[in-house]
């Protein structure tokens, strides 16, 4: 098989973002648009699917390419679980923005050029491409923020994204140009070669690590670099939101795994002692706790869920420290965790879409209160993807964090996994006070009531998250598998 | 080998370091030594010699950013081809094509402001 076929996700996405871009600038309509985007992502998806089961043996000339854009199973997963939020985000956006009055068809192209620039970071093997990956990924992001022209928090959302994530790509390129300095190599394997033979006594390196870490940790949006969050996600349109939650989120723990196991997979930089592994923790402890405490206190659903990101983030890089002693286990559960998280936060945000109209979007847990006894086709599916944001058994979040407390007290993290514990048990609080809202109160008398849309995109967008809820949290092993697989790329 | 590394950078610390002292005495030396007479006309801010007229803050046409943004673009294309163009020879076929690909798609997005009306001045 050709090279062409190994890299056909790439190509079925930046043909289909031109293609839709211009197919919008003659119709001049955005009609169609959403399920156009949809039927882009799900090609790219069924592609590298098909990519993943022919096998990459026996694809002639893929070492060629492995230099730049590294195509195995790790990248694999990433395009199709980057597929999958880009997928429900575009359906998301179906319903979302004809209601909103935010109709223009730059969105879909936005997005899709946005999970191109994902899809190469997770596959990128030099840090050259690993930058025009990030930037690709992050000026569509930055767009989508800001989509919502005439609002004046979508512009200061968009702004403190744009300046800061700029700062950290700074800071991010700052470090390769030290680690360039001190290895004389921009591969990220050669990098890591070079470490291992020695290089990493350097002071220069040291300084270059806290710089990567500084930009990883922006970008993966761990505290104490998380500022920009709770204003970006509540400012931009809500499909924009849910992007940015699960995809942008998903291409920056790829990007992050394949920096440190693979440039910074050397024993000492992956010691307790000397290595990036005890900064992750306290970065990790520090995302859960403070996440985890000023979500119960937001008055806005959409602010707790921005929050909320933040503390899954947390999670998330309790299972990239306990990489340090296995790497398959660990990186693993940090795939799945990813899968279950995107198809729950996808899920929590559309339905929270789905309560609100035009004028009347429902942000406040006021807004909500009531609507189980009135509308429980809109409340049941959200209830769904709280229970399994909170973590609560049989569904997909529950079977994420599992995975994840199991990987971190195999490495011997059991601090590390009491804390992540602990801060799971306070996550539960503010997801269930929605469901307390929604279905043990009455709205105030006189307050306006939430009346759910009708969207035929945002129904199906539900169905499928509902229905991988539900699948990865009853039959969890396959798809573990098939992460176990992912996660064992070459070190 | 931290030291050897420091020697090799001397020269930029001391260029800085003389670049600094240099900029902070004509600071220092003009506001000290020099005589000030100021008058209603010497504080008037400097325009060419013609006097200034209207605010400070001129509030521009966003066309001016779409113009310059679409200028960066087309800009940045000649940025590519001008070492395409010098290394054609050696490049063959394959520079060629791949020239060819990357022009389509700034051709692609050229389309896309004319159709879009981004280029029309007047509207």
């Amino acid at each position: 098989m050709s090279l062409t076929f190994a890299i056909s996700p790439f190509l079925i996405i930046a043909f289909g973002a031109m293609a839709l871009m211009l197919s919008e600038a003659f119709a001049k309509r955005s009609n169609g648009l959403a399920l156009g985007t949809t039927i882009v992502f799900a090609a790219a998806g069924a592609f590298a699917m098909a990519v993943w089961l022919y096998g990459l043996e026996d694809i002639e000339g893929l070492d060629t390419l492995t230099p730049w854009l590294v195509v195995d199973r790790f990248s694999l997963f990433f395009d199709v679980l980057l597929c999958l939020g880009g997928a429900l985000a575009a359906l998301l956006a179906g319903g979302y923005l004809p209601e909103h009055n935010l109709d223009r068809g730059e969105f879909y192209s936005l997005l899709l050029f946005s999970t191109f620039g994902a899809m190469m970071l997770a596959a990128a093997g030099d840090v050259l491409t690993l930058f025009i990956g990030l930037e690709t990924m992050s000026i569509g992001a930055y767009a989508l923020t800001a989509f919502r022209r005439a609002s004046a928090k979508s512009a200061e959302g968009a702004l403190k994204y744009f300046l800061l994530g700029s700062f950290a790509a700074a800071l991010l390129l700052f470090g390769f140009a030290l680690i360039y300095g001190a290895t004389g190599h921009t591969d990220l394997v050669g990098i890591g070669a070079a470490l291992k033979a020695g290089a990493s006594k350097q002071p220069m390196v040291v300084i270059a690590l806290v710089l990567i870490l500084a930009g990883l940790a922006f970008k993966v949006s761990a505290v104490p670099f998380h500022m920009w969050t709770p204003d970006a996600y509540e400012g931009a349109p809500t499909p924009a939101t849910t992007y940015m939650a699960v995809a942008v989120k998903s291409g920056a723990f790829a990007m992050m795994l394949r920096v440190l196991l693979t440039a910074f997979g050397d024993p000492s930089s992956m010691s307790w002692s000397a290595g990036w592994p005890p900064v992750l923790a306290w970065v990790a402890v520090l995302t859960m706790t403070v996440a985890n405490l000023i979500a119960g206190r937001q008055e806005s659903v959409k602010r707790m869920l921005a929050y909320s990101s933040i503390a899954h983030a947390g999670y998330i890089l309790v299972a990239v420290v306990a990489t340090m002693r296995s790497q398959t286990l660990a990186g693993a559960s940090v795939l799945f965790y990813l899968l279950t998280y995107t198809v729950s936060t996808a899920g929590a945000f559309g339905a929270l879409i789905l309560c609100g109209r035009r004028g009347a979007e429902a942000v406040s847990y006021e807004d909500l209160s009531g609507i189980g006894r009135r509308h429980p086709a809109a409340a049941l599916p959200f209830a769904l993807f709280l229970v399994s944001l909170a973590g609560i058994p049989p569904t997909a979040g529950f079977f994420g964090k599992w995975f994840i407390f199991r990987a971190a007290m195999e490495s011997g993290l059991t601090w590390l996994t009491i804390i992540a514990f602990i801060n799971s048990v306070i996550g539960a609080y503010y997801y269930l006070r929605v469901l307390v809202y929604m279905y043990m109160r009455e709205p105030a008398a006189g307050a306006p009531i939430a009346v759910p849309m009708r969207s035929g995109y945002v129904t199906a967008a539900l169905l499928v998250s509902a229905l991988l809820v539900l699948a990865l949290g009853l039959s969890p092993t396959r798809s573990l598998d098939v992460a176990v697989q992912a996660a064992s790329f070459g070190g | 080998m931290p030291n050897a590394q420091i020697a090799i950078y001397a020269p930029v610390f001391i260029m800085l370091a003389v670049a600094t002292l240099v900029a902070v005495l004509f600071f220092v030396g003009a506001s000290t030594l020099g005589k000030k007479n100021p008058t209603p006309e010497k504080m008037l801010p400097f325009e060419c010699g013609s006097e200034s007229s209207g605010g400070r803050h001129v509030k521009l046409s966003v066309k001016f950013y779409l113009t310059a943004i679409l200028f960066v673009v087309f800009d940045i294309e000649a940025v590519f081809i001008y070492p395409w163009a010098i290394q054609f020879r050696s490049l063959g076929w394959f520079g060629l094509i791949e020239m060819f690909g990357f022009l389509a798609v700034v051709i692609v997005a050229l389309v896309y402001v004319w159709k879009k009306g981004a280029l029309e001045w007047e509207s």
